[in-house]
């Protein structure tokens, strides 16, 4: 769509800004909110992130998904979120992880090995494997791998499986993303394979997924 | 300090790790309940392999007593959480189930569902006769709600699920479980409509736990996703994929068509949706 028919087909994002502030209803904010993420205006990033801390579910999840539709012009806003408010700061988590924005790093890497909450951890971990590091310079590039790397590779340990399943998806996604220096290459294997071993503390559907992540970068 | 729930104590959580020594000495020390509550939930937690465990968790689940007073409430909390202990402990705690056939008949309804739902994970095919007993009675009057509380006369999703758990498929026990698929509550009806579909892998019960996942209230939904995974029931894929739930409750149903559930869709499939809910 282009940027004259969205301004069509979209009321002004200050009317819409108002309207998710004199939401007056779990519902009404739902709506409110869903219609402030359509609009997909950097402007109302703000407003979106505050929602987050609101304990509407539906609404965050509406506002999340609005927040990585913008994408990067999201970031700024959610690194602003009070690192005291925890239930706004889970879902700033959803939204970086989705985002893949380099700036979120410490975020994630602070989320996945930190958080108590198992879904949160789960997010960070799979959004550690999806930055985009294409547009940084090789040596820049290389040291932000190698972050991701340490703590996906320190959460292989997670006490939760779900947690270690995202681990593998983040691990895979890392690999895939841009090549690594064989050392690297070599320690990610290795956690993989760690997750790939049959125990009765990791569950089969971890197992399976460590094996068609591992098909994956060693193709036969 | 007690609390209901999973039987996790509410101010010891797992920000005081403990060692299996020390949980045992909790439990077996007697002076206090809340200390047993703790050292039992954590030996079934951390799936302890000590030779003592299973022994204590058995002496604290006959510490049980009526429920009417107040220091009865905490002996029971103690017991409630040593069949689920013993639960977890599954199949080691194969020698317990004489004493959870006992707890089956404890008056404590909260005892009763521990218990049921400890058989159940014991995959115990001797608890069987006595779960149909329970239930025989029907939505009715086993399903009926109670004079003095919201509560059902009997725990019946736990015996349900328990039946469906242990898998054996007779007749008999079909013929027990298949009235509760009509039960006034739909909680009830996943119950026994999961039961039934692990059973007999009749495609008709999913049919009613995919009609739940729509159902307008949230728990509702959720104890849907959960009937589906424990059944493995891979058709369900798409309508769990769009259910309206937490991704984390959708995950936990997925692992269940993953481990649990054969045939298509395959576990490619299966593995590519639950990395687009992570």
């Amino acid at each position: 769509m282009s940027a004259a028919a969205m301004e069509m087909s979209c009321p002004p994002t200050a009317e819409l800004i108002a309207a998710v502030q004199r939401a007056d209803s779990s519902q009404g904010l739902l709506l409110a909110t869903q219609a402030l993420a359509a609009c997909a205006d950097p402007a109302a990033a703000s407003t979106l992130v505050e929602v987050l801390g609101f304990n509407n579910p539906g609404a965050a999840v509406a506002a999340v998904d609005g927040l990585i539709h913008l994408g990067p012009g999201a970031v700024d806003a959610l690194l602003q979120l009070d690192p005291e408010n925890y239930g706004a700061r889970a879902w700033a988590v959803r939204a970086l992880a989705g985002i893949g924005d380099v700036r979120g790093l410490e975020l994630l890497v602070d989320a996945l090995g930190t958080d108590v909450a198992a879904s949160v951890r789960r997010a960070a971990a799979k959004g550690l494997g999806a930055l985009r590091l294409g547009d940084l310079e090789p040596a820049r590039q290389a040291a932000i791998q190698a972050r991701c790397l340490d703590a996906l590779l320190a959460a292989t340990a997670d006490g939760e499986w779900v947690v270690r399943y995202a681990v593998v998806v983040g691990l895979e996604g890392l690999a895939k993303a841009s090549p690594l220096e064989p050392a690297a290459q070599g320690a990610l294997k290795a956690g993989l394979q760690r997750l790939q071993v049959v125990s009765a503390e990791n569950p089969t559907v971890v197992q399976l997924r460590a094996q068609l992540a591992l098909d994956h970068l060693s193709p036969p | 300090m007690l609390s209901s729930g999973d039987g996790r104590p509410a101010s010891t959580g797992e920000g005081t790790p403990i060692s299996e020594e020390e949980a045992l000495r909790r439990l077996r020390q007697t002076s206090d309940p809340s200390q047993q509550y703790y050292g039992a939930w954590w030996l079934g937690r951390m799936r302890s392999q000590h030779p003592e465990a299973i022994p204590l968790l058995q002496g604290a689940l006959r510490l049980r007593r009526p429920r009417d007073t107040g220091a009865g409430v905490e002996e029971n909390a103690v017991a409630r959480n040593a069949a689920r202990a013993l639960g977890k402990l599954a199949p080691a705690a194969r020698c317990a189930i004489p004493d959870l056939l006992d707890t089956l008949e404890d008056p404590d309804d909260g005892l009763r569902e521990a218990a049921a739902r400890a058989l159940g994970e014991l995959q115990a095919p001797e608890a069987v006769a006595a779960l149909c007993r329970r239930l025989s009675s029907g939505p009715e009057v086993a399903g009926g709600q109670r004079s003095d509380s919201p509560r059902l006369v009997e725990p019946c999703e736990a015996l349900l699920e328990a039946l469906g758990d242990i898998g054996v498929a007779t007749p008999e026990v079909l013929a027990v479980v298949e009235p509760f698929t009509t039960h006034s509550r739909p909680i009830i009806r996943s119950a026994a409509a999961r039961t039934l579909l692990q059973l007999s892998g009749d495609a008709r019960w999913s049919g009613v736990l995919v009609e739940l996942l729509d159902h307008p209230q949230l728990q509702v939904r959720r104890a849907a996703l959960m009937d589906l995974g424990a059944a493995g029931w891979r058709p369900a894929l798409e309508p769990i994929g769009r259910t309206l739930a937490e991704n984390s409750l959708k995950l936990i149903a997925l692992r269940g068509l993953v481990e649990q559930g054969k045939g298509d869709p395959g576990i490619p499939e299966l593995l590519a949706c639950m990395d687009s809910l992570l």
